[in-house]
């Protein structure tokens, strides 16, 4: 029992990584109809950059702060450099492009940060024994990242005027274009969105999984499962998937064999997406993609 | 019609490119005199080829291996090289691959020419590049650890402490402590396979039981899966049998996840990059390892001393920085490549003859005698222990 | 999904195996001298860059195949060339199996597997199926890795070289001429492919997929073919490299592996068999190259310093040159031609007579095909004469027999009834109207009548089989053909190739018979047929030309004609008047009625009330999804119903339309 919870523990706060990264690509795919294959490279580029700016000497908090600031403009202008440029943007394009991007910055990664994982220090706190079960604070940090980013994303789409308008313009760009938003102002506001998930996402769990160059495509492609289970469209329904991704790998490599942790989520793809292609969500006939 | 034209200029461009690609003169395509490293002159530059880790998981084994290499390779052609030879080194990079120490296998025989290949860092790339240089018959010598690379072979040698020693050394320790169980957290790649084997074998002679058994890849981050099993296996103490960073990872999450028992690591950790994977978890870890990284602790009269010492200051003069026991492997290598050629030249069948004749060779790994049946040449006294404290490895009072 | 922007060209028919057009011949010739030539002349490391681009350029082929001809995106291509790999060192180290045994066995096995995951997985859409392949290549490298069976981490070594006729092949040069035939076979396999029925069929699903699966084609199935076959090229290709490298371990599958072939195909263009050589060789250049020249540039950089390259070469394609080289190319090329062409106008400008006008009116047109801007002069449909000749039909029932029977037909959107219960009977050798203010559901209703949707209850018999709720082309090849009012034109081709089409479900040649080139004939007598109709629909004058270059109303006479060469027993024309210029709708109206005359049954969805009126043999009449009226003209002209139907949405509309009435009365 004890195992088993301790699996439970460190299944959540793996996924609550994925969580945040499902949360950025549908931010982008509900806008824009891209899977952003870049997604967990923000991730990686905003857990080294902190890195290096705390080796540098700057305090943790500036440096995570930077880190995120930059990271969601680097984003931003992803999205103004390349992918607004493409005006038939079809799925074919989509993702050779981002795929192209996560390449490059991947490489960019490996020549600034070499080719060695690196850890960002923990985040202040001390970790729990509870009923033989170890909570390292930096999990709780990592949960509480998502209850407050995830949770605040979530606020901003389904309570305010601009939230409301950008899930609109996934469905109808003119209804979009009547609250003020123009298709572009769209684009840029989920990509920037996408990027500081992402940026948070890699910088809280720094300090646990570590931040190497080539490590963001695994992470991005368990955020895009998650987000499969969400239906490509909910939220709440990926956040939920992706905190079951993370416990299911954590049980897989518990009680299996550590070595199918990562083929996991993707059988869980393959079944979901043949089975049940509108994943967790309950009313499946909401959006249909 | 248009299309067939656009056709035929793509083809022509094809070609084009095709052509300006590939002009330049032509060696031997064709395998070079003999098709092989074969009969290679007894005149001209001595040819020596390396295949290292150098980047990827690896990397903390190859670089140090490349440094020694190169310094060593620039000390030999200072002393006016091999009978008035010039020794040329060729050095490759496999990243850590198996399919990556083939690929660069087959360049040094069939580009290169080489009369002798040093490498791969780790078991696996060592274990795929073997088939390749027997049926090249080339001496090779491996500088990593797992016997199954030498076992049975005609060609390769090496010079890493055997895995089996390493393991008695550890039993043996654990066994004086009165522990009776041990669980194991091995590396899954060829460094740790059949590892968990050896341990019951052995262990069954001192009455240690394996309790459990995990693995892990050489670039994995997250241990938590593994040393949740671990501590629920109830041993006395746990063997951690990996390479850095991911053994110094793996100690840090077994650690944090705090189950408190004793830890072993093997001499896949005699590096300071372990300190920095670990951490303050590495403090207490014991591990077999050859006498470099706690030279400065050596008796006066140990016969590996001077020898160590010299490479000591030679390589920190050279790179501003002590060498690991990875470096040592390369250095005993080298010299035993090097000692070889002086007596016999670089005919393939003789160089291989004289490899195994080394006897009483004074390394930086201990003291090496090959025999035919023995192409790895240490013994069990090759190996000190050491253990983890104040961020350095201390020589270990037994 | 649409394909990324692709020139329109014509596609001709070829026979024989070998190639038969100069051009092609010429390729193949100089790649043949080429390879035969390498061995002697390249440095030893240029010698090894061939070698592997060989190796990879089969793999390459086959993702070009897939995502230029099919339109799929595959980010798993490296899952197949690991099982081509695995299978033969596996069979050849343990079971000693002769190598070609083996070899076939690896290309088997990679095809296998793609068949099994191919037929769940190609029902998937987009993005989705691009992360599931990818998520597959994550399946097999970590299967690998795991299984005792394929060596764990260290993989599969120590089965020996080839060897042939008792040479054995362990060297670059004798390794390269055993590869390049296989390259060049496979070159030409794929040139024939995408010539070939099934090939033409591809792209015009990239085109419009419910077009060419309402003349017959079924995607689903031709898709799983192309994936299948890809991944054969893939296998084949990993049989080659276990046997250069020695030794096949988990990173053969490993995702980089597949965006290296990615990169290959888009660099040479998607769907260019000859780009997707091109590619290989640059792709193993690039890498190589970037290997030694950032080091170089960047102090201390190791390790795969190659991606930077691919990242930024990948982007840039793809913004700045979509089609890649084999766009390149061709825009270079027919910048020269049109050079030389203004040059020759120059030239004839000089002779004071006109004899240069037939020098310069026709043959640059032609020769371009579909240069955009270049339409030929104005049709000179002048006369009112009836259409010369009737093309073939089928007519499997005779006149008055029911063909076509709806009963209770309801689609429903959500809350939304867009179709609500409808029921007729079409007999056959008839005209049938349907007719209906905007919105009446009458496009809905013929979607779920072909296939293209499904209906929420209700069954559609056609030719006593219910086809509803399947996809359009299982109607389709029994001889239910239609036009669409938004069109849906194959403009990666002629017009010509456009009709060709229609007689897809004539043809029977699949995709081995396409290969081969053991289709021609029938081919050949299908575009003969194609031009035959274009003729006698006066459109044989542009049948050389673009279709999406056409003026919109030749265009629809073009689908008009596209649906006439399958042959059909019943033709749905959805609003074919749209668009048309009065001559045309005449020739048009008189066209169907010697098609009905000749035993065909049409039914015809149109705005044009009077025109329907005039040319049905009964109309039915939809409002709100509901059938108010069905019956002769004559009946249906004086329901009060359908007079309150049109007054009540739109009385302005209506106006009009019982004023046309009244004058036709």
């Amino acid at each position: 029992m004890t195992d088993f919870l301790q699996l439970t523990a460190a299944g959540l706060s793996q996924g609550s990584v994925y969580a945040l990264l499902a949360v950025g690509l549908i931010a982008t795919y509900t806008v824009r109809h891209v899977v952003n294959i870049a997604q967990g490279d923000y991730a990686m580029l905003a857990g080294l950059g902190s890195i290096s700016l705390v080796s540098a000497g700057v305090p943790l908090p500036v440096a995570i702060l930077i880190a995120l600031v930059t990271v969601t403009l680097a984003s931003v202008l992803i999205e103004r450099l390349v992918i607004a440029r493409v005006k038939d943007l079809t799925t074919l394009v989509s993702i050779i492009l981002t795929l192209g991007v996560s390449t490059l910055l991947q490489a960019i990664m490996l020549l600034v940060w070499g080719a060695e994982a690196r850890r960002l220090p923990a985040f202040p706190g001390e970790d729990l024994l509870i009923g033989g079960v170890s909570i390292r604070s930096q999990e709780l940090w990592m949960l509480g990242t998502l209850v407050v980013v995830g949770g605040g994303i979530l606020l901003f789409y389904e309570k305010t005027r601009w939230g409301k308008a950008l899930r609109a313009s996934a469905e109808q760009p003119v209804a979009a274009r009547i609250v003020g938003i123009s298709p572009a102002a769209a684009s840029v506001i989920a990509f920037a969105i996408a990027g500081f998930a992402g940026a948070a996402a890699g910088v809280v769990s720094s300090p646990i999984y570590l931040s190497i160059w080539s490590g963001g495509l695994l992470l991005g492609l368990k955020g895009f499962v998650a987000a499969v289970l969400g239906g490509l469209v909910s939220f709440r329904a990926a956040i939920v998937g992706a905190l079951l991704l993370g416990m299911l790998e954590s049980y897989v490599a518990g009680y299996v064999a550590s070595g199918w942790k990562d083929a996991v989520a993707f059988f869980i793809l393959i079944i979901v997406l043949i089975i049940r292609p509108a994943g967790l969500v309950l009313r499946p006939n909401a959006v249909r993609v | 019609m248009r299309r067939t034209h656009s056709r035929l200029l793509t083809s022509a461009a094809v070609a084009a490119s095709l052509a300006l690609a590939f002009t330049g003169c032509s060696t031997s395509n064709f395998g070079g005199d003999d098709g092989g490293g074969g009969d290679a002159a007894e005149e001209g530059p001595v040819k020596i080829g390396a295949v290292l880790d150098i980047t990827g998981v690896g990397a903390n084994l190859g670089v140090p291996e490349q440094d020694t290499l190169n310094m060593l390779a620039e000390q030999l052609n200072e002393e006016g090289g091999i009978d008035g030879r010039e020794v040329e080194l060729i050095i490759k990079d496999n990243q850590s691959t198996e399919d990556g120490a083939a690929k660069a296998t087959t360049q040094l025989i069939e580009n290169d020419d080489v009369d002798l290949i040093i490498g791969a860092s780790r078991t696996g790339p060592s274990l795929a590049m073997r088939p390749l240089v027997e049926a090249a018959q080339l001496p090779t010598i491996s500088i990593a650890a797992n016997a199954a690379i030498v076992e049975g072979s005609e060609w390769v040698f090496k010079t890493a402490q055997n895995d089996v020693v390493v393991i008695e050394r550890i039993l043996d320790d654990a066994e004086s402590k009165g522990y009776t169980k041990v669980a194991l957290a091995r590396d899954a790649t060829g460094f740790g396979e059949g590892i968990a084997e050896i341990i019951t074998e052995l262990g069954a002679e001192r009455g240690i039981e394996l309790t459990a058994t995990e693995s892990f890849e050489p670039s994995a981050t997250d241990f938590t899966a593994q040393m949740t099993n671990l501590r629920s296996a109830d041993a006395d103490a746990v063997i951690i049998w990996g390479i850095t960073p991911s053994a110094g990872l793996a100690q840090a999450a077994y650690v944090q996840i705090g189950v408190g028992k004793p830890v072993y690591q093997s001499h896949g950790v005699a590096n300071a990059a372990f300190f920095e994977a670990a951490g303050d978890a590495a403090e207490g870890v014991i591990a077999p390892m050859g006498r470099l990284l706690v030279a400065d602790q050596l008796q006066e009269d140990d016969p590996q001393k001077e020898v160590i010492d010299q490479f000591i200051a030679d390589y920190t003069e050279a790179y501003d920085t002590a060498p690991s026991s990875f470096a040592g492997h390369a250095y005993d290598a080298w010299q035993i490549a090097v000692a070889a050629i002086q007596e016999a030249g670089t005919d393939p069948g003789e160089l291989r003859d004289a490899i195994e004749a080394t006897s009483d060779f004074v390394g930086i790994s201990g003291v090496f005698t090959m025999t035919p049946e023995n192409h790895s040449g240490l013994e069990a006294d090759a190996l000190i222990l050491a253990i983890a404290e104040g961020g350095r490895w201390n020589l270990y009072e037994e | 999904m649409t394909l990324l922007e692709k020139t329109p060209g014509a596609v001709r028919s070829k026979t024989g195996f070998w190639p038969n057009n100069r051009s092609t011949i010429i390729g193949v010739a100089i790649l043949a001298v080429i390879v035969i030539i390498v061995p002697f002349t390249a440095t030893s490391s240029m010698m090894n860059i061939a070698v592997f681009s060989m190796i990879f350029a089969l793999p390459a082929i086959g993702l070009s195949l897939l995502m230029g001809l099919a339109g799929q995106v595959s980010l798993g291509q490296a899952a197949f060339f690991a099982i081509g790999a695995y299978t033969h060192a596996i069979l050849l180290q343990k079971f000693e199996v002769p190598g070609i045994l083996a070899a076939v066995c690896g290309v088997l096995a990679a095809m296998l597997a793609a068949l099994l995951v191919g037929l769940p997985m190609l029902r998937l859409r987009g993005h989705y199926l691009a992360l599931a392949t990818l998520g597959l290549g994550f399946i097999v490298m970590i299967a690998v890795r795991e299984w005792e069976f394929t060596g764990r981490t260290t993989g599969i070594y120590g089965f020996g070289r080839p060897e042939v006729f008792g040479i054995p092949i362990d060297n670059n040069g004798l390794f390269f001429w055993f590869v390049a035939p296989f390259v060049i076979v496979g070159l030409v396999l794929a040139l024939n492919l995408t010539r070939s029925r099934a090939g033409r069929a591809l792209s015009a699903v990239n085109d419009s997929e419910l077009a060419a699966e309402s003349l017959g084609v079924n995607t689903y199935a031709l898709r799983v073919k192309v994936f299948t076959l890809s991944a054969g090229f893939a296998g084949l290709g990993g049989v080659f490299y276990a046997y250069q490298v020695q030794i096949v371990s988990p990173q053969v599958a490993e995702f980089h592996v597949s965006v290296e072939l990615l990169l290959m195909v888009v660099i040479g263009g998607l769907g260019s068999v000859w780009g997707a050589i091109a590619g290989a060789f640059i792709v193993e250049l690039l890498s190589e190259g970037l290997r030694d020249l950032i080091p170089a540039i960047i102090p201390g950089a190791t390790g795969e310093v190659q991606l930077i390259g691919y990242g930024i070469v990948l982007i840039l394609v793809i913004l700045l040159l979509p089609g890649g080289l084999y766009q390149a190319v061709r825009t270079v090329w027919a910048a020269i031609r049109r050079r030389s062409a203004s040059r020759r106008v120059a030239a004839a400008a000089k002779v004071p007579d006109g004899t240069a006008d037939a020098g310069t009116g026709d043959a640059p047109t032609r020769a371009f095909g579909g240069v955009p801007g270049e339409p030929a002069g104005p049709p000179a449909v002048a006369d009112d004469e009836p259409i010369p000749s009737v093309p073939a039909i089928s007519t499997p029932l005779a006149a008055g027999e029911t063909i076509l029977e709806v009963r209770g037909l309801t689609k429903r959107y959500g809350g939304v009834v867009a179709v609500d219960d409808v029921s007729f009977t079409v007999p056959a050798g008839r005209i049938m109207g349907l007719i209906g203010p905007n919105g009446a559901g009458k496009t809905t209703c013929f979607n779920m009548i072909t296939g293209a949707i499904p209906p929420t209850s209700g069954t559609v018999s056609f030719l006593g089989e219910e086809v509803q709720g399947r996809k359009p082309h299982v109607g389709a090849v029994r001889g239910l053909t239609r036009t669409f009012q938004n069109l849906q034109v194959f403009t990666s081709t002629d017009v010509v190739g456009n009709v060709y089409m229609g007689r897809y479900r004539k043809g029977r040649a699949g995709i081995i018979r396409g290969m081969l080139g053991l289709q021609g004939r029938e081919q050949y007598r299908n575009e003969e047929i194609a031009h035959d109709i274009l003729d006698a629909m006066r459109l044989g004058d542009v049948a050389g030309l673009a279709a999406g270059d056409l003026p919109f109303g030749r265009q629809r006479m073009m689908e008009v004609c596209r649906a006439l060469a399958s042959e059909p027993a019943l033709l749905l024309l959805d609003e074919p008047m749209a668009g048309l210029s009065g001559r045309e709708r005449d020739m048009l109206a008189n066209l169907l009625r010697a098609l009905r005359d000749a035993g065909l049954t049409i039914v015809l969805v149109e705005h044009d009330v009077a025109q329907v009126l005039s040319l049905a043999d009964s109309v039915a009449v939809l409002d709100d999804g509901v059938l108010i009226a069905h019956g002769d003209p004559e009946s249906v002209r004086n329901d009060p119903a359908v007079i309150v139907a049109y007054l009540g949405t739109d009385a302005e509309e209506a106006k009009h339309e019982l004023e046309e009435l009244e004058e036709h009365a």
